[in-house]
This record gives structure tokens, sequence and C-alpha cells, in this order.
């Protein structure tokens, strides 16, 4: 038998006689996971889920304060992510994009299930304070502060402050106005300063 | 609050951490959810591609029967074109097995063909048209649904066909000599 008669011979199903899928030349290796996963590969976006779950993990849990919310929202940024991923064109950073859907995730389970109050339950439930334990020294008397802050001024001092994102970045994850994201920081500057005065923090 | 205050903060704000490992492993649920197939979607370029195939489809068979036809010593073949299923990942590339037997075929191709009758050769050409025609229709429709299963398919069937219709050309003429060196 020819290795034509024995190509010929191949079922359809064992595709791999006659494709192989290849890395795309020139693209780095998160990008090619990201191809890879655009095309379905659940293993090319596990490996996008190793490098990027620290940084979903930790605005959400910076946003919700809670480390239950933040597993949900993380699962769910995640999943979002994969049934979105062929609407990724990498005109931002694939962290960025993941952000956003994760502050989607975070805000969405809030509209759904108004929980502010559960919110502060769950955190002080949670020995030590979450949040806190990611920073070192002093900065986990600000990681505190800022997990007792109102939700819309601590979810826009974390983008701001904390991620570095502008008032109108932060103004469109939060579809808040520019203006409204510059006075939720001013409160939560204020609001800080005084609990962080009491407790005689030097940052 | 003053300003010092305000670059005091800012600057302890930038310093917390802005990644924290989540004490479990999240991935498992994360696995489970996407494991759960998507609902396929049929869509008039899939209809097109699909309607394109079966020209192809025929497009073999006529070269099958006119190929025969022109030479007729041949006496029995056996089409290899099956409709099995397939699963294929999106925007593959054709692997170095097929590309291998490609070559081996497309480099005799042309001189297979000239021992067949002109309206015969003009048969397979024409058909060969058509295949690769339809492998660069679904290639483009691929590039909008890259995940598509049902294109992958047709395209590897595409694949297949031309593979098939060139070998046949030359298994054809190749028994014709043997038949006529006796």
């Amino acid at each position: 038998m020819s290795s034509v008669e024995a190509l010929l011979a191949t079922p359809l199903s064992d595709y791999s006689r006659w494709m192989v899928t290849l890395n795309e030349p020139g693209l780095t290796e998160e990008a090619n996971w990201i191809a890879r996963a655009q095309r379905s590969d659940a293993k090319a976006f596990e490996s996008l889920y190793r490098l990027h779950v620290g940084k979903v993990y930790g605005l959400c849990l910076r946003m919700t304060g809670s480390v239950a919310e933040a597993e949900d929202c993380t699962q769910e940024a995640f999943i979002q992510a994969w049934s979105k991923l062929d609407r990724f064109r990498g005109d931002s950073a694939f962290s960025t994009w993941m952000h956003r859907i994760a502050v989607n995730a975070v805000l969405g389970r809030k509209r759904k299930t108004s929980r502010e109050q559960d919110r502060v339950q769950l955190a002080s439930e949670v020995s030590p304070a979450p949040v806190s334990m990611a920073d070192t020294g002093e900065l986990r008397d600000l990681a505190n502060a800022v997990d007792r802050l109102p939700e819309g001024a601590r979810h826009v001092f974390v983008l701001h402050a904390v991620y570095g994102y502008s008032h109108d970045e932060t103004g469109k994850m939060l579809d808040i106005a520019p203006g409204t994201s510059k006075a939720q920081l001013h409160r939560a500057r204020r609001l800080l300063a005084q609990q962080l005065q009491e407790q005689g923090f030097e940052a | 609050m003053n300003n010092t205050d305000d670059d005091r903060l800012t600057t302890a704000a930038s310093r917390l951490a802005t990644e924290i490992s989540p004490q479990r492993d999240l991935w498992p649920g994360i696995e489970e959810a996407i494991a759960r197939p998507k609902r396929s979607r049929w869509t008039p370029m899939f209809a097109q591609a699909a309607a394109v195939v079966l020209l192809v489809g025929a497009s073999s068979m006529v070269t099958y029967f006119v190929v025969k036809e022109d030479q007729r010593v041949v006496e029995v073949l056996q089409p290899t074109l099956l409709t099995e299923t397939a699963s294929f990942a999106g925007r593959a590339s054709l692997g170095a097995e097929y590309q291998q037997a490609h070559g081996s075929v497309a480099s005799q191709l042309d001189v297979e063909l000239q021992r067949l009758s002109p309206e015969a050769r003009a048969d397979v050409e024409r058909n060969l048209a058509v295949i690769r025609h339809a492998i660069t229709d679904i290639n483009q429709a691929l590039d909008e649904e890259p995940d598509n299963q049902l294109l992958q398919e047709l395209l590897a069937s595409a694949y297949r066909d031309e593979l098939a219709v060139m070998q046949r050309v030359g298994s054809l003429t190749q028994q014709v000599m043997s038949r006529q060196d006796i």
C-alpha cells in the first residue's frame, strides 16, 4: 500500500494524520495560547487561566472583600472569557480584557443579589482578613481600610489607585462618568485618611 | 486631608499586591462549565460550503467515470471517498503526511494527464479546479467561523477528494500501461 493509499484509507476521524495544528510563528507563548483557545483548545485556555488567575482573583477579592464571592466571580469571569474569546482582537492586553470581564462579573453578581450586607458579614467571618493577607506590614492596615470603604468608593479606589486605570478607563469599566470616578476617588481618600489617621498609619 | 496625605496614600495604594493566588484551585469548576457543548450554529455560509462540497463529491464521481470510460482496460477501482465524521481544531494546517502524499501524486499528475484523451483531461482538470475552489471557499468560511466542526469536516473531505482524484488519475494510467505492456 502506497503512502497515498494509506492516507486515503485513514478514517477522517483520525484527523491528526491529515492536519496538524501549529503554533503561529512570531507570536508570544501567551498569544499562541489565546489563538489556540479561540479554536476551542481547553488546554491552552487552562494555560491562560494559570497565567492570569492571580490578577483576576486579586481584583475580584479587592472589589468584593470576600473569598467566596471572589472565587465565584473569578470562575464566572473565566467562563465568560471562554464564551467571548472569539471577540478578543488583541486591541488591549489580555490581562486588561480579563479585568474588564472580572469587573462585569463582580458588578453582575452585585446586581443579581444585593449582598452588600452579606459581604461585610462574610469578610468578617474570615480571619485574618483575606485581602490584607496578600500584603505586608502597614499595608495590611490600608488593605483592611479599603475593604471597609463603601462599595462605589472602593471599586473606584481599587481600579484607579491600586490597579492604575485612568478615570476614563475606570468609568467605562464601572459604567459611570469619569467625573463620578474622580468624585468617588476623592471620597475614598477622605474616608481612608480618616480611618488610617485613627490607626496612626504611616505610609 | 492635604496633598501630602494624598501622595502618601497613592504611593501606598500602588504598593498593594495586584496578584493574589486563590486559596483553592478554581480550574476544575471552570473546566466543567466550559466542557458543556456549545450550541451549533447553522448559517447560510455553512449551507453554501456544504453545497460546494456536494458539488465536489459529484465532480469526483464524474471524474471517476470519465476516466474509467476513457481507459476501458481498467476493470475495478475502489473509490475511497468516505463520509465519516471528524473533529478538527480550527485553522489547522495540513499535516506532513498529507503534504508528502500530495506531493508524490502531484509531481506525476501532469505526466499522467497527458496519457488521457483531451476530453477526459479537460474533465479532470475542471473537477480538480472545482475542488480547489471549494477548498478556498471553505477556508474563507473557517476564517469567520474557525471553531465550526462542520466546516472543518468539509475542509478535510475536500482535501481528501482532491487527493483521491489525483491518485485515481495516476493509478488508472499506470494500470493502462501495465496492461498494454503485457
